[in-house]
């Protein structure tokens, strides 16, 4: 597989990711205008609850986690059954270039568009309530991916098992409502009951959300890792488990 | 071109492919027929390269399409059985990506033009007809250059002028050195453009040659019809070789089996005195051929 071809399938996905009007808004404007929302209403006043820390500056490491689902349990999973409903994945399977690298472009499409989101979050953020961060990039960028990865993992497994469109955007509405609301990417956790917030520990968003706010305000990487081995466990299982799923039509 | 050797197709315990053999000769446009759940596209896809077979030999271009899959799509084009595009690409796009999949493409802009999509360059998939969308199917299967392609029910959709067109393009293109393999429902598609056919019912190939030859094989005789308002009913049931006779406001059609019967029926004809008009004999077609082939399934498997 020639890295041009590769280069330029991906500019093609990449234009077409463009087009969708939905995932478009709901990547790049909504957290925006929840930010806003949200940071209009309480400002970014260090709150006792909040462990020292503003309304915004909780929000904006919680909010990669609604970010990265948009993406990994909508866009991913729904455009990858299109793809195989409409037999575009059969009809990449009779050209030269091996179907996964479709899957390829995929992937690099979403986490691409998923990372602008989440820098245009944090732009609105640093302009307009003054965001403060005191973690390490490398560590935040590294958490940030991993999470992506791990919960694409999940779109992946709804696409390897939904038979097709309808079901998968059913699955997939399913399983990203709860993890919008439930898990702290929109919603503050600590605003949650205690009994929510027990019940959210079985949803991987959950935590994808600790772990960004663990490297975010400061700790490092290591202290975030019961966190990072749930989502590692998910993306073992997920990945393992659409291997053995995945169809190609 | 193409060999196949007792190719055979298993899912689980059905045997959708059952022991086929043929080949294709260099710049031949041979056709599939057969009614549906035939085994057709299982068995093409065995030779394109999408499918393995079960057991059997399979040979194209000189490679083995299964092994050699990636070296064989190459070289040759692929129009699959309803396959869609992403709606919110523009056909040049979807060209222009094509295009960059092959080492040695066409230049999509003339093969647009020969299709006559040119108008439709930076049209979104999603406003394109159904006859547009199977041309350009048509385009992307000839971006490779190919030597050989492969088109799977090419003209379900298109409306009797578009099938035409599609008919004269693809002389054209064997004419310029193409080998074409095509599937097909529509007989009169494969009267009009296959030197070859081979026809295919429950997984087996019943026969193949050239068109002529196999709608002979099945020993249809012929049908006769004229116009003769004073004939009536019964009166040419006698005549030897008559198989059916119906009349209908004064249209009559006798069908008749191994020799011909035209000469008997125009002595009676001449020797009663009734007057006729608008004579005419067919040869019977693919299309008898198919019809033939359904109900023998369906008596089968009923």
């Amino acid at each position: 597989m020639k890295i041009n071809t590769m280069t330029k399938v991906t500019a093609f996905e990449l234009r077409l990711f463009s087009r969708n009007v939905i995932n478009m808004f709901f990547l790049l404007v909504f957290p925006t205008l929840m930010l806003l929302l949200f940071g209009g209403i309480y400002g970014n006043q260090p709150k006792p609850e909040f462990y020292g820390h503003g309304t915004v500056d909780i929000s904006v490491p919680a909010y990669a986690g609604m970010v990265i689902s948009i993406t990994g349990l909508m866009s991913l999973p729904l455009t990858l059954c299109e793809y195989r409903e409409k037999k575009i994945l059969k009809r990449y399977k009779a050209t030269p270039i091996q179907p996964w690298s479709v899957i390829l472009s995929q992937f690099i499409v979403n986490i691409l568009m998923t990372a602008i989101g989440m820098l245009l979050l944090v732009a609105a953020a640093k302009v307009v309530f003054n965001l403060r961060f005191e973690g390490d990039l490398a560590s935040v960028i590294a958490v940030f991916y991993f999470s992506a990865l791990s919960l694409y993992s999940l779109g992946f497994l709804i696409a390897s098992l939904a038979p097709n469109m309808k079901a998968a955007t059913a699955i997939a509405n399913l399983v990203y409502y709860p993890m919008l609301f439930l898990t702290g990417a929109t919603i503050p956790f600590e605003l949650l009951p205690k009994v929510m917030q027990k019940i959210s520990q079985v949803l991987p968003v959950t935590h994808i959300v600790e772990s960004m706010k663990t490297v975010w305000f400061g700790d490092s990487i290591w202290s975030a890792w019961p966190n990072l081995l749930v989502l590692a466990g998910l993306l073992v299982v997920c990945t393992a488990l659409s291997l053995r799923f995945f169809r190609w039509e | 071109m193409i060999k196949v050797d007792n190719l055979r197709v298993q899912y689980g315990d059905f045997v959708a492919v059952d022991d086929i053999s043929f080949s294709v000769a260099p710049q031949e446009i041979f056709g599939i027929i057969g009614p549906n759940g035939a085994g057709k596209t299982s068995a093409i896809e065995c030779i394109e390269g999408l499918r393995r077979p079960y057991s059997g030999e399979v040979s194209v271009l000189g490679l083995n399409p299964w092994k050699d899959r990636k070296e064989l799509h190459q070289l040759i084009g692929v129009q699959l059985q309803d396959t869609a595009y992403q709606d919110n690409a523009r056909v040049w796009e979807l060209c222009q990506l094509f295009s960059a999949l092959y080492p040695n493409p066409a230049p999509y802009q003339e093969l647009l033009e020969t299709m006559g999509l040119e108008e439709k360059k930076k049209s979104f998939i999603s406003s394109l007809s159904g006859g547009e969308r199977q041309k350009l199917s048509i385009v992307l299967a000839l971006i490779p250059n190919p030597k050989l392609v492969f088109l799977d029910e090419l003209t379900t959709g298109l409306d009797p002028h578009a099938r035409h067109q599609m008919w004269d393009l693809l002389l054209q293109l064997r004419a310029g050195g193409l080998t074409i393999v095509i599937i097909s429902h529509f007989m009169d598609e494969v009267e009009a453009i296959c030197d070859r056919v081979g026809v295919m019912e429950n997984g087996r190939l019943v026969t193949q040659g050239p068109v002529s030859q196999v709608s002979n094989k099945f020993n249809l005789g012929s049908k006769i019809t004229f116009t003769a308002p004073q004939l009536q009913a019964g009166e040419l049931d006698g005549i030897s070789n008559v198989t059916s006779v119906s009349l209908n406001h004064g249209t009559v059609t006798v069908l008749c089996q191994g020799e011909d019967c035209l000469p008997e029926i125009l002595t009676y004809l001449r020797d009663k005195g009734i007057p006729y008009s608008n004579l005419s004999v067919t040869r019977p077609g693919l299309e008898e051929v198919f019809l033939k082939l359904v109900e023998q399934s369906k008596a089968q498997s009923g």
